[in-house]
């Protein structure tokens, strides 16, 4: 039944798409309680360091360096991701682990110390960055931030090592188009697609008055009645200007104005009810909200296996594209085998058991194929769906129908930027 | 005899007064002052470790530019961050001492007469009942406050049942307003007020109440003359643990508000946290702390007793 009023999403799909999605956006929504823990050490750390470079202006990458990728690999990798982002099984004793992570050890003898903290870009950038600027090794070997102006910050101060081109068969010979040479990292200089997503709009077949198809139907009382509507703060800038036909990656001051308006009038209207930072699901599932922007993963998980009712839709203006990249942060201890583990992703059998239990988009198309002969051999529909699922393997109609986010270039555009943007939230 | 005896008494008793201390007494006074030094110290090297220099270090970050995209921040004697962000936010400044002033109020108009029920008429009760009130409070703040959201839901616990029966409009919600923010705030700050009411009301000598009555003071007389006099430290005291964590407060905003309750202690947070601008996170924790100071100095001014300072203080 649910299967029916969701053409193209099944279960498996929904499982991977919301395990992780659902932890890694909402672990934390309890995250503010360790602001206090946090600020101490972040404040001594950020007075200790002496910044000498000038305040303001377009800086390229100023210490970026290339460490000795064909250096001796060190025996162990400090691996930081989003929580359940990676494949997991049980051994016998009922420990998990990771399978190719494990299979990574055997054929390198390398340890890799997996660590799922990250939660938030802002958080964990913000943690790490006093360190960084103070020239430590920040203890990691491998950090996975989600494009953006986290990810510029990191970029830009050199806060990355630059990758060695010449030393990933693996992605050169696997990763998708879009994978490839992306907007905010030319040429894949500092990182490689982890997993990538989509935002669009959820919402809840019992309250609102009429299907919601297009991102103005969120401002439409006669679609969703008073005060029923969520904002994702964080998302609701790219989501604003693709709404009105512009490009985020390319826009300007006036086009944020313009979006900014839109979303005012969104705020102002009367199905308005609140803008989140990441928790909006509780007031989903409470019958607060009637519909919301919200990633695809939390929603079709209640929708599926929570059997809430619940949609998920692509608005027909567009939706928002992420990219996850995995980077190396400078003075990093072990490099060489940082970067063996990146590339090593980028096998289509190793990729292939990843998106088997994430379930997110590839960067690595051929899993597709690998999937669908796993769901013939094994009988599974599961399987078989999921290699069929058409998000999961974005078409050009589909990536058409996405654009990635604003990706701000300087200290001034960024205070623009949330000049423009942040007043909206605060009332 | 007798006399010459008693005489001798009291003159080595005076002298013993007179006389300057001998050098194990002497020793002894060295010992007891060391004895003071050596309890004070390890609280004050706390207190210096966790509250002084941090404080020092936030006032210095307060004043450094730069951005996230060029290096960090430097430290440039920026005091226009002042101005600048003053000029910005000066209205939430303004809804949050609205906000948590309100908070305040209710808070001591609820916790009075529960703390002067508790303190007079209690009996061996008393500590049990006092108890009773806290023990909420063992839970985590921020779960407590999540737990709201589940109270006051559009359909929660409270008012799905009211809408059910018709007493309610379908389209009525207190979450994401201004009023579930505030009885948030109060909800939460609650053992605040009633902790120092209950000890200022406990410590009141029964006695002076019987007095006024023998002076035919009637009930009310008695309380207002004698009662709400004698608790007035205990109501300062509330009011300034009350007032001043709530206005920094920013969890009950964040999970029961929308953006047309934004507080400071929220924007704070989201410099830190959401734009990694610590001069600015820094500068407006600079102002909300200056600005609670002089509030709760004049407060106290206008309120006035050494007494009240005192209960402040403790």
């Amino acid at each position: 039944m649910t299967e029916q009023r969701m053409p193209g999403f099944d279960q498996a799909f929904a499982r991977g798409m919301t395990s992780r999605r659902m932890s890694r956006r909402n672990l934390m929504k309890l995250g503010g309680a360790t602001v206090g823990t946090l600020s101490l050490a972040q404040i001594l750390a950020a007075c200790g360091e002496g910044t000498s470079s000038v305040p303001g202006g377009d800086t390229s990458a100023p210490g970026a360096t290339m460490p000795d990728y064909g250096a001796e690999p060190g025996p162990t990798i400090n691996f930081a991701n989003w929580p359940l982002y990676i494949d997991q099984a049980k051994d016998a004793s009922g420990t998990k682990y990771n399978p190719t992570l494990d299979q990574f050890k055997e054929e390198t003898g390398i340890t890799v110390n997996y660590n799922d903290e990250i939660n938030d870009n802002a958080e964990f950038v913000s943690e790490i960055l006093p360190q960084l600027q103070a020239g430590q090794n920040i203890e990691r070997d491998i950090i996975v931030v989600t494009n953006g102006q986290w990810l510029t910050a990191l970029q830009k101060n050199g806060y990355v090592y630059e990758l060695d081109a010449a030393r990933r068969p693996n992605f050169d010979a696997n990763a998708a188009d879009w994978a490839r040479d992306p907007f905010f990292d030319p040429g894949n200089k500092y990182g490689m697609c982890w997993q990538s997503g989509l935002t669009g709009i959820g919402y809840n077949t019992d309250l609102v008055l009429a299907p919601i198809t297009k991102a103005a139907d969120l401002m439409d009382s006669t679609k969703c009645p008073p005060n029923s509507v969520g904002v994702l703060k964080g998302d609701a800038p790219d989501f604003a200007m693709i709404t009105l036909g512009i490009d985020p990656k390319v826009s300007t001051p006036e086009q944020w104005a313009e979006a900014a308006a839109w979303l005012t009038t969104l705020r102002d209207s009367e199905t308005f009810r609140t803008a989140y930072t990441q928790d909006y699901v509780d007031d989903l599932n409470a019958g607060n909200l009637s519909a919301t922007m919200g990633w695809s993963g939390d929603i079709l998980y209640y929708a599926i296996w929570e059997g809430y009712n619940y949609e998920f839709v692509l608005p027909e203006d567009g939706a928002l594209l992420w990219i996850d990249s995995m980077l190396i942060p400078v003075n990093a201890t072990n490099p060489a085998g940082a970067y063996a583990l990146m590339d090593y992703y980028y096998r289509p059998e190793v990729a292939q058991t990843v998106t088997e239990w994430v379930l997110y988009m590839s960067p690595v198309p051929a899993v597709q194929a690998l999937i669908a002969q796993h769901g013939e051999d094994a009988d599974d529909d599961l399987l078989r769906a999921t290699a069929e699922n058409p998000l999961l393997w974005p078409d050009e109609a589909i990536l058409d129908q996405t654009s990635l986010g604003v990706n701000l270039q300087t200290d001034e555009e960024i205070a623009e930027f949330s000049s423009i943007f942040d007043p909206i939230w605060e009332g | 005899m007798a006399e010459a005896a008693d005489a001798a008494t009291l003159r080595e008793a005076t002298d013993a007064f007179r006389s300057p201390p001998k050098r194990g007494d002497r020793r002894l006074a060295r010992r007891k002052r060391m004895a003071a030094y050596a309890m004070l110290t390890p609280g004050a090297l706390y207190l210096a470790f966790s509250f002084i220099i941090p404080l020092i270090l936030i006032v210095f970050l307060s004043l450094k530019s730069g951005g996230l995209l060029s290096g960090g921040y430097s430290l440039t004697w920026e005091f226009g961050n002042y101005a600048r962000l003053l000029d910005q936010y000066w209205d939430i400044y303004l809804r949050s001492l609205l906000f948590s002033g309100t908070a305040t109020a209710i808070c001591i108009l609820l916790a009075y007469p529960l703390a002067y029920y508790i303190a007079f008429y209690g009996g061996r009760w008393k500590s049990t009942l006092f108890l009773l009130i806290l023990v909420p409070f063992f839970v985590s703040y921020v779960i407590r406050t999540v737990q709201w959201r589940f109270i006051l839901g559009d359909s929660g616990l409270i008012f799905g049942p009211l809408k059910d029966i018709g007493v309610l409009p379908a389209d009525f919600h207190v979450l994401q307003t201004p009023y579930a923010v505030i009885a948030g705030l109060a909800y939460n700050f609650i053992p605040f007020t009633a902790l120092p009411l209950y000890v200022s009301l406990e410590r009141i000598d029964r006695r002076l109440v019987e007095a006024a009555k023998d002076l035919y003071a009637s009930k009310a007389q008695a309380f207002r003359k004698v009662v709400l006099p004698l608790s007035f430290p205990g109501v300062f005291a509330a009011v300034v643990l009350t007032f001043v964590p709530a206005t920094g407060d920013y969890v009950n905003s964040q999970q029961l508000g929308s953006p047309s309750t934004f507080m400071i202690g929220q924007v704070i947070q989201q410099k830190f946290l959401g734009a990694a601008d610590q001069p600015a996170a820094a500068t407006l924790s600079v102002v909300l702390m200056v600005g609670m100071l002089l509030v709760a100095l004049a407060y106290a001014r206008a309120l006035g007793t050494e007494d009240s300072t005192l209960a402040a203080a403790a």
